[in-house]
């Protein structure tokens, strides 16, 4: 895997953020599209790794999603897995019309890329079915290998 | 109360091959299970095999991880056996990670967790991995033995059948709380032996039920794990009447100094020296069953099938045509490292495939070698349990043995295994006029009576071909320096016990 995300990956972040934006316009929002899409995979991958097995998985997709996006740079995993400083980051007009940053865009497509190298497509797409049971999620056919 | 009044218990499939048989039909459920083993022995794997073959929808499981391997490497591993069916995550398997509840709190703490998921979920089946680690230090002995009585009788209560995995060594067995709650125990062990690993299982307790005592093998490869019981999965088999029937080596002479054959279902030794011709004996025996109709196996060692097969040939004996057929089937069985149970299990299983009635075994002294050296040691009776199963269901069976030729004794076996068969069928180097020719002697038939006559043979195109009459002029035969008496030469009968004469 090189140092460029996987485009089937950013495909499925984008599809999540989109998801997560549309149901924010629908309901209540708490946060932007990204921090409601990171709370979501941190109660249910820390469910699975506990939390500190989600802060070290988060810590490593950001640390490669900084090397792809520097905006994330001032952005942290804190001890409980929790994100902070994405709100600095992302674009406050755009946070406020629930728009897609790309920074989340990055840091997701980095995790997932991070899931499908230790667990495999299936079980990947089956976890985040589970999070997502509504989302229309395509399949990402992607090639194995360790995150450079 | 009749027995129809008494609760019946449902047994759940363990998922591996050969383990329902051990324990007696399957795992009891709602059952309070501990997993124990030191590491490597194959506890999660176990544990895998048993959520995946019983978790569906309805009837979910819940794997709670502890402190110890991360779940992500857990499953990064364990989906690379066969038994892994990925769609079964999360809907039928959910993995729930309790280290933050173990390290931030107390034993309480944790029951209420594993409360708390199981009352959401309900599952049918509860795996702790690992649950030592959640109580290696406890405040008190009393602490844990709540603890674990009031897990065990909420998991019950809950109809779920659970699995604690811990790393205990055997020592520990003795006054421990858990153990003594527990309904089923289940202990793997892994040891060396010289170079060879050794995997054994053991049911120490399994309440409601009686599985199979002893310590069973086991082999874990990519399926994951395969069990084989000491009984060789023949326990809840009916064992065949004793046939009636006289089985051909092909070889007329001989089934003549046999009173008309092999009995059916009898072990047949055939011991000599190197080149004394026992294999080819074997091959005939074989492809005569097949003549008539009788499927048949031939367990090799020392050399491949194709290699067996040609031999054949040079004896004008088509091996090649009932292989092809399903009549036949030679099996190379991987050497050095095998138990006994895992080539029963090879053997077991192409004797159903094709039905076989007559099994070679060529020979113990390759099969020997071919096992662990752990397995050595108790080679004797490892013999005496294979050759009474495969009896028993009516496979006859004829083994081979080399045996060092000696100008001082007759030796049947170096394995002191003569009581083991029924009958045995001795072949020698003797030194006559100059030559170094062979003779035959049916030593014994357990089943009744033969010729005491002493023939030789010859190896020809056509196999062992026995030469005239027996040999009247020599005294000493046996000895392999037999002295030339002054008898001449008769043509004679062959001689059998008064009793075999008088048969109808």
């Amino acid at each position: 895997m090189n140092m460029t995300t996987l485009p089937e990956m950013r495909d499925l972040a984008q599809q999540l953020l989109t998801c997560e934006a549309a149901g924010g316009k629908t309901s209540e929002p708490v946060g932007s599209a990204t921090l409601r899409v990171y709370e979501k995979l941190r109660t249910r991958l820390g469910e699975l790794a506990g939390t500190a097995g989600f802060q070290s998985l988060a810590s490593r997709a950001l640390t490669l999603a900084k090397s792809e996006d520097p905006s994330l740079g001032s952005v942290r995993v804190a001890v409980d897995g929790k994100l902070e400083g994405m709100s600095a980051v992302e674009s406050p007009l755009n946070a406020e019309k629930d728009e897609i940053q790309e920074g989340g865009v990055v840091l997701f497509s980095r995790l997932f890329g991070l899931l499908l190298i230790f667990l495999g497509e299936a079980l990947t797409m089956n976890l985040i079915r589970d999070v997502w049971p509504d989302a229309a999620l395509g399949d990402g056919n992607s090639e194995n290998g360790r995150e450079v | 109360m009749s027995t129809r009044d008494k609760v019946e218990i449902n047994k759940l499939p363990t998922g591996v091959p050969g383990l329902d048989e051990i324990v007696g039909g399957g795992l009891p459920e709602f059952s309070f299970n501990i997993i124990a083993g030191a590491p490597g022995s194959g506890k999660t794997t176990l544990a895998h095999q048993l959520v995946f073959a019983n978790a569906t929808p309805e009837h979910p499981a819940l794997y709670f991880t502890v402190l110890g391997e991360s779940a992500i490497k857990m499953l990064r591993y364990q989906q690379q056996y066969t038994f892994f069916d990925p769609a079964k995550l999360p809907g039928s398997i959910r993995f729930i990670n309790l280290s933050q509840v173990v390290l931030k709190n107390d034993l309480g703490a944790v029951l209420g967790e594993i409360t708390k998921e199981v009352e959401k979920t309900n599952p049918a089946i509860v795996v702790v991995d690992s649950f030592r680690t959640m109580v290696r230090t406890p405040p008190n002995d009393m602490d844990l033995q709540s603890f674990i009585q009031r897990l065990a009788l909420f998991l019950a209560s809950w109809q779920a059948t659970t699995f604690l995995i811990g790393e205990y060594a055997e020592e520990e067995l003795r006054d421990n709380p858990i153990f003594t709650v527990a309904d089923g125990l289940f202990w793997l062990r892994q040891t060396a032996e010289r170079n060879s690993i050794v995997r054994k299982l053991q049911i120490i307790k399994l309440r409601g039920q009686a599985s199979v005592p002893g310590l069973h093998t086991f082999r874990i490869t990519h399926a994951g794990l395969q069990a084989f019981s000491r009984t060789f999965g023949l326990t809840a088999r009916v064992r065949n009447p004793i046939g009636q029937r006289r089985l051909s080596f092909g070889i007329p002479e001989l089934d003549k100094m046999l009173g008309g054959g092999v009995r059916e279902g009898d072990s047949v030794l055939v011991a000599g020296s190197s080149g004394t011709g026992k294999s080819v004996l074997a091959t005939q025996f074989i492809a005569e069953g097949i003549r008539h109709g009788e499927p048949g196996i031939v367990a090799v060692f020392e050399e491949r099938p194709q290699a067996y097969a040609e031999r054949a040939v040079s004896l004008g004996l088509d091996l090649e045509t009932p292989q092809k057929d399903g009549k036949l089937t030679i099996l190379y069985l991987r050497p050095l490292d095998l138990s006994v149970d895992e080539t029963m299990h090879s053997i077991l299983d192409a004797v159903q495939k094709i039905g076989a009635k007559r099994l070679v075994i060529d020979s113990l002294a390759g099969f020997e070698m071919a096992l662990s050296p752990g397995f050595r040691a108790d080679f004797r009776e490892s013999l005496y349990r294979m050759i009474f199963a495969l009896t028993g269901i009516g496979v006859t069976i004829l083994s081979t043995v080399e045996v060092d030729e000696s100008f001082t004794e007759f030796p049947f076996s170096t394995y002191s295994i003569s009581f083991l068969t029924d009958d045995i069928i001795r072949l020698r180097y003797v030194s006559i006029d100059g030559q170094l020719r062979k003779i035959l002697v049916v030593i014994k038939m357990r089943g009744g009576n033969h010729a005491k006559d002493i023939r030789e043979y010859e190896i020809t195109s056509n196999g062992v071909v026995i030469l005239g009459k027996r040999l009247t002029n020599y005294q000493a035969l046996i000895s392999g320096l037999p002295v030339h008496s002054d008898r001449s030469t008769q043509e004679e009968e062959p001689c059998h016990d008064s009793e075999f004469k008088n048969q109808p």
